[in-house]
Order: C-alpha cells, then structure tokens, then sequence
C-alpha cells in the first residue's frame, strides 16, 4: 500500500514530529509509513487522512497487485 | 516511557553498578578474565543499552509522544516471538555445555544475560526488517 503522507505534510508544512502529535503516535511510526514499511490500522488511516482533511482513499493508495501471491 | 517503569530501569542500572562495584572491590587488582570477563562486558552493555532507551524514551514522552503505539506493540510482539525461539535454542546449548561452566550460578546468570542480549538483538532485527 502506497501512500502520500510525505507530500502532505510537506503541503500542510508539517514535520513528522507535529503529524506524530497529532494522531498521537511515535515519530517512528510516521517514517514506517512515509516509507511504506508498515501498513496502519484503519483508525491510524482515519485520524492521518482527517489531519490532511482528505478522505482515507486519498492518502492511502491501496495496490491489489501487492497483495497478490 | 510510564513514571513507574523509568524508575524500574533506573534501579536496576543502579542496582547493577553497585553490585559490579562491589565484586571489583573485592577483586582488587584481580583482572578479570576469561567466562568473568564476558560476563562483566555483557552486564555493561546491556545496561548501557537499557539505560540509553530510557533517555530516548523520556525524551519522546517530553515532547508529547506516547511511550508505546500500535506499530511499536507489534515490534514487541514480533521480536518477543523471535527472541523466545532463540533463547529456547541458547538454553539447549547451554545445557549441553554445562561442564564447561565453573559452576550453576555463573551457568544461569550468563544464560540470563544472553537473554537480554538476545532481546535486544532481536527487537533490532525486527525493526531493521519490517514491511508488513
């Protein structure tokens, strides 16, 4: 799963520090994610996506491909 | 890092550090070697890095970050698995090797030292690894 965390928060000038506030997280997390090591849970997605005032789908790009034995 | 645990790893640093004192003392210009020496190295190590968490941990929590989240829960239960099927494994050899040792404490308190150690390899490699 792809995802836009790193644009966003450069948009919204965010550093990973503020957005791991924000959803109350560790800053580890956030660089799992920018990175795309780690896949949230759906209430990690929704508290992201409402920061950013986008819908889920809009920051998470989920690929069927990656899922694919 | 939870007030209550900070004070858990910080007496145990200190309670380490102590009783290391102390044995040095004892052994006065005596040098450590051998099985001694590895134990004494292990015992530092694992306290430095126990000790250097916890300031990493405060100064997170500091800034306003939780002590633990969902992707750190799931790296603790990950290499905790690991870390479980490697300790079986060093137990057996441990166990195996038991004459080499001079005598059952030195066996059981290396053995739980390696422990640790194993732990703190293990939450690395996870961490170093992850992509789910």
């Amino acid at each position: 799963m792809n995802n836009r965390i790193k644009e966003l928060r450069a948009k919204y000038n965010l550093t990973q520090l503020e957005l791991a506030k924000e959803v109350n997280v560790r800053r580890e997390t956030i660089v799992f994610l920018e990175k795309g090591k780690y896949n949230p849970s759906l209430k990690l997605a929704h508290d992201i996506s409402k920061v950013f005032k986008l819908k889920i789908e809009e920051v998470f790009i989920f690929d069927t491909d990656d899922y694919k034995g | 890092m939870k007030k209550t645990k900070r004070i858990l790893v910080l007496t145990s640093v200190l309670i380490m550090a102590v009783v290391w004192g102390f044995i040095i003392l004892e052994r006065r210009t005596e040098l450590f070697k051998g099985l001694d020496l590895f134990i004494f190295i292990l015992t530092i190590v694992i306290g430095v890095i126990a000790f250097i968490m916890a300031i990493k941990k405060d100064k997170e929590e500091k800034e306003g970050l939780p002590a633990y989240d969902e992707l750190s829960t799931r790296i603790k239960y990950k290499s905790g698995y690991y870390a479980y099927l490697a300790s079986m494994y060093m137990w057996l050899f441990i166990f195996l090797l038991k004459d080499k040792f001079p005598d059952t404490e030195t066996m059981l308190g290396g053995g739980i030292l390696l422990s640790a150690l194993i732990s703190v390899i293990a939450k690395y490699i996870v961490k170093q690894k992850f992509n789910e």
